[in-house]
């Protein structure tokens, strides 16, 4: 595990809303496989890029991006 | 001209994003013996040299360089082609058509290759330097070995970026969401 990486909710903001990988990569302008690369955590992108994408998701970027693995869903409720 | 340049950028960059051949570079193993063999394309451009430089102009030197030539064509040629695809063009598609990722792979190839061209060169002038040192000053270096060596340091230059972007490349995502 890198030292530097950004755990991201992309997959799941992108299958609630039903966009393809295609679609989020041309609304960004970028290669469809940077945003393979980016879901699967190997790439971490720009402070620019990760602007772009939460504001394509009109989320904040806390909501997409965070330091820490995020929550698995569920697992807050006891 | 300008419209001319930008048709040729579009119709590279269209070229890049068809799977041509997927199986040759589906796999890291497949890509690395991509790599590998545009690499050994390299190495025949400098045996040529080497042969051109030991043996002189002779007829037997002729069809060595000539045999190694086809040799070297038939290997660099399809495995530069497919190395291009497999890494989408990152270190042959104009600044503008990658994106922030691909322009960082291709800075760490072209910076990882430009290593291994620094030793190349320190290696040739020492080599340059220790003939010169026992031929003395009246010896020269044949006019075809000069060309054979010229053409293996451009085609490394052009080509080592290439090879170190396959090398490293990651699997790719798959295409699962269309």
């Amino acid at each position: 595990m890198s030292a530097e990486e950004v755990y991201n909710r992309i997959p799941m903001l992108r299958a609630e809303r039903g966009i393809s990988r295609k679609d989020l990569a041309a609304a960004l302008g970028v290669h469809y496989q940077t945003v393979g690369y980016l879901e699967r955590g190997e790439y971490s992108p720009s402070l620019y890029l990760a602007l772009r994408i939460a504001e394509y998701f009109e989320v904040p970027m806390e909501v997409v991006f965070s330091l820490k693995p995020f929550p698995r869903l569920g697992s807050e409720v006891k | 001209m300008t419209g001319w340049k930008e048709r040729w950028q579009r119709s590279q960059a269209e070229v890049m994003q068809r799977d041509m051949l997927p199986a040759w570079y589906a796999t890291r193993e497949r890509r690395r013996l991509l790599a590998a063999g545009a690499a050994l394309a390299l190495a025949l451009s400098w045996v040529n040299a080497v042969v051109a430089w030991v043996m002189g102009p002779t007829e037997a030197q002729r069809w060595i360089v000539l045999t190694l030539l086809v040799v070297m064509g038939l290997v660099y040629l399809p495995a530069v082609t497919l190395m291009n695809v497999a890494t989408r063009g990152v270190t042959a598609l104009a600044e503008q058509q990658l994106d922030e990722r691909q322009l960082g792979e291709r800075l760490r190839a072209v910076a990882l290759a430009q290593r291994a061209t620094t030793t190349i060169l320190a290696a040739l002038a020492v080599v340059f330097l220790v003939n010169g040192m026992f031929q003395g000053r009246g010896h020269t270096v044949p006019g075809s070995a000069m060309l054979y060596l010229f053409l293996a340091l451009a085609l490394t230059h052009f080509v080592l970026p290439l090879i170190v972007s396959c090398w490293r490349l990651p699997d790719p995502p798959p295409d699962d969401d269309d």
